[in-house]
């Protein structure tokens, strides 16, 4: 009897730990995801301006960088992290304070011959960490012509650093006047660069003869400051089109990604569902049982040829016919892209869609079979008027089952999207043919290919995470929606 | 002339007539329908075999046991795959041995307590979504916390757990469903012989599904054995030249596999020659194949034993 009953204490226990252990999985994921997403809005904002004091007639006027004599003013993350104590952002520094400052940079003007520009001048660039941004950061700019100018005016122009975009950037950003040189009248100057994040102002002419007179010259300032904070605006640049999470001035805008997986998954679950369905009929009401027993084994291998395998494949077969036929008119330079991506998944979800179908068709009871028969019925209107409106609840539950399953598939994507992000644009066909034969890039692959090469929790790393969260929310709710239609159908039946 | 007869012939309540030729274009669309429909039918079977068929015949060649036990030489341009073959059958076991008891214990304790409480219902369609869930999403898990959390590092180890809690969910769901197909009159039997609950289950009603859970198990294995992403951050390492030899360290090391092995193969083109990744795709087939054989096999020997 003991030997009964410890078995038995032993079963159940098994079994409790098992359900345990489960809850305790549901919500570690949960928990994960989302603890691990909090790396994502430790995020900087960085930004950067080339600003550079020219002639009024220098040729350079349109694209600063291109300036042998321009500075950088900019917080990245190779900027240094020191500061000095006479850096009080608050009050103007004395003349003497300022060759002190780390954040000083100089604009001068030498010569209007393009020729003899040299690139000698005393404070050059100035990288700061992005880091004390947050609290507001200021850079100093000293601007005056040199004694050897011959020039009778001098314009200020400036331009954001290479791919540094001012609307990616949270912050208010001011180039001020704070002090012109005695003697000048001038009205103020206030600029806001995120509205005006190019061009140019011109200044009375000031010439430094001495070195002591240079620290008298016109003080400007860039003022960066936050107006929202860090979490929002972490928040609003994930919402935003564009993803360059490696470049100086990053930016995660996940928008591409998550349209161009939301059109993959749209593309191939309506290929696969009709196709899927029409066989899975096939199946169930006309195919032998000799067929149907073959067919389900080959359609169980099918579904287990590994992605990769499917993915390689595409490389392979489709890429280059797609290739051939858009190639030229579309410079192509290969057939990678979504319209690939959605073609190989297609043949990668329809033997579950077919499996699943088939099964949903066969738990439609055989007396409404035999009904819709003894009415009189064709086959295919038994299976337009009696079948497919019994297995409703079922069939739908396969097609969100499939869209899921598709949604997360990410080695065929990896191999064959392409890997560009891309927005997709639809504004004329010549455009959406475009949107669907050029390279692409979705969110599992996303996750794939940088997770490999990313520093571990940093801001990048949470990004990716977030990524994760939400492919996992969008495909938990599908999921959830699939299991409720599940439930109906075997309820209703 | 006929034209004007069948037309008079319909004016004079020809109803029949008019019936017959509706008849027949039900039967038309009937036949053509279900054609369309067979013939998907047919194409999805032919595209399975001209898959494996170009598999085949690009991969055929490269096969040799060399191929199948040597690891890679001369930075990957030559030799085997011996190391992944090694490498993925290794993960699979290790995901085997700890998802098999806790899927088939996690679906006995939805089918014995499902339905009752709403904890047990909010289990339920937990872990239905869970299944359903993309396998990076448990790639980002596993990296999070067995990688980083725990300190298992990128290693056999991690890959393991990560490997399980991706099939433990799809083998909770078929064993409950499995479950649910014993007939009462066999579980009733075995109460009123004197059974107790957990001996009805034990004696009776595991052994009745075991068929349908070892499918589940070895499918849902399978569909692991050729994912890469679970094992993308956990467990993998691209290059590996490595002796296949067994030991605790082991655990803690990075392994290389076929599925990982394939898709950096096709990132850096140029590295590994598309002969070797031929041959490796059709190894990888031939291991889930090997797998779906078994599963197939378990099926048809379980079913004429209990019929």
């Amino acid at each position: 009897m003991w030997r009964i009953r410890l078995f038995d204490t032993l079963v159940q226990a098994a079994t409790w730990a098992a359900g345990g252990l489960l809850l305790l999985t549901i919500v570690a994921v949960f928990y994960y995801l989302f603890t691990e997403s909090h790396y994502a809005f430790q995020r900087h904002f960085p930004f950067g301006f080339r600003v550079a004091l020219q002639p009024p007639d220098s040729e350079y006027r349109d694209e600063v960088s291109m300036d042998p004599t321009a500075s950088l003013l900019a917080t990245h993350r190779e900027g240094t992290d020191e500061l000095d104590d006479a850096e009080d952002i608050t009050r103007l520094p004395a003349p003497e304070e300022l060759m002190a400052m780390q954040s000083l940079v100089t604009a001068t003007v030498q010569t209007s011959d393009p020729n003899q520009l040299r690139a000698d001048a005393l404070f050059r660039d100035c990288m700061r960490a992005p880091k004390r941004a947050e609290q507001g950061e200021r850079f100093l700019l000293l601007a005056f012509a040199l004694p050897n100018y011959a020039g009778d005016r001098m314009v200020l122009a400036w331009e954001p650093d290479v791919s540094f975009d001012p609307a990616y950037c949270p912050y208010a950003l001011t180039l001020r006047l704070i002090r012109a040189p005695q003697g000048v009248q001038i009205d103020p100057i206030e600029i806001d660069l995120r509205r005006q994040p190019k061009g140019h102002i011109e200044l009375p002419l000031w010439k430094a003869r001495t070195q002591d007179e240079w620290l008298q010259g016109y003080l400007f300032e860039l003022e960066a400051r936050p107006t929202t904070s860090t979490t929002m605006a972490t928040l609003q640049q994930f919402l935003r089109s564009d993803w360059a999470p490696t470049i100086l001035y990053a930016r995660f805008g996940m928008l591409p990604l998550l349209l161009a997986t939301l059109l993959i998954t749209l593309l191939s679950v309506a290929l696969a569902t009709p196709l899927g369905i029409a066989a899975a009929v096939y199946l169930s009401e006309q195919a032998s049982p000799r067929i149907r027993e073959w067919f389900k084994p080959i359609l169980e291998i099918l579904a287990s040829i590994p992605t990769v395998v499917l993915g390689y494949f595409g490389v392979m077969l489709i890429a280059p016919a797609l290739q051939r036929m858009f190639g030229e008119a579309l410079q192509l330079s290969s057939g990678r892209g979504l319209l690939a991506t959605a073609l190989i998944m297609t043949v990668f979800i329809l033997p579950t869609v077919i499996s699943l179908s088939e099964d949903a068709l066969r738990a439609v009871p055989n007396s409404l079979r035999e009904g819709a028969e003894a009415l009189g019925l064709t086959l295919a209107e038994r299976v337009r008027l009696v079948l497919l409106p019994a297995a409703k609840s079922g069939l739908i539950a396969v097609a969100l089952l499939a869209t899921a399953r598709v949604m997360g598939e990410t080695m065929i994507v990896w191999i064959l999207s392409g890997g560009t992000p891309t927005m997709p644009d639809f504004s004329s066909p010549v455009a959406a043919l475009g949107t669907l034969v050029k390279p692409t890039r979705g969110i599992p692959d996303t996750i794939a290919i940088e997770m490999g090469n990313v520093e571990f929790e940093s801001p990048h790393y949470g990004h990716l995470f977030l990524l994760g969260l939400v492919l996992f929310v969008l495909t938990l709710g599908i999921n959830l929606l699939g299991f409720a239609y599940r439930k109906r159908a075997q309820v209703s039946l | 002339m006929m034209d004007t007869v069948r037309s008079g012939m319909a004016r004079a309540g020809g109803w029949e007539s008019l019936a017959a030729q509706r008849d027949a274009r039900r039967a038309r669309t009937n036949a053509l329908l279900m054609g369309a429909f067979g013939a998907v039918g047919l194409a999805t079977v032919l595209l399975v075999l001209a898959l494996v068929a170009i598999i085949t015949y690009h991969g055929a060649p490269t096969l040799s046991w060399e191929f199948l036990t040597q690891p890679p030489r001369e930075g990957m341009s030559a030799g085997g795959v011996g190391p992944m073959i090694f490498g993925s059958v290794l993960l699979m076991l290790g995901a085997f041995l700890m998802a098999t008891p806790l899927g088939v214990f996690g679906g006995v304790c939805l089918a014995e307590y499902g339905e009752r409480s709403r904890l047990m219902r909010l289990m339920h369609a937990s872990v239905a979504a869970l299944a359903g869930t993309p396998p990076i999403v448990y790639g980002l898990f596993g990296l999070a916390i067995f990688v980083l959390k725990f300190h298992f590092g990128v290693s056999l180890l991690a890959g393991w757990c990560t490997l399980t809690l991706f099939c433990v969910p799809s083998i909770v769901l078929i064993t409950e469903s499995a479950l649910k197909t014993v007939p009462a009159a066999l579980t009733d039997g075995g109460l009123a012989l004197g059974l107790s609950r957990w001996q009805t289950l034990w004696r009776i009603a595991l052994p009745y599904a075991l068929p349908g859970i070892l499918t589940g198990v070895i499918l849902s294995l399978g569909r692991a054995v050729g994912e890469a992403t679970p094992v993308l951050f956990t467990a993998s390492v691209y290059y590996s030249t490595a002796e296949t030899t067994l030991s605790w360290e082991t655990l803690r090391q990075p392994v290389a596999n076929l599925p990982y092995y394939l898709a950096e193969g096709y990132r850096q083109p140029g590295v590994v020659p598309e002969r070797l990744i031929w041959g490796a795709c059709l190894t990888l087939i031939l291991l889930t194949l090997l797998l779906n054989a078994g599963a197939i096999l378990v099926r048809y020997r379980m079913r004429r034993r209990y019929l």
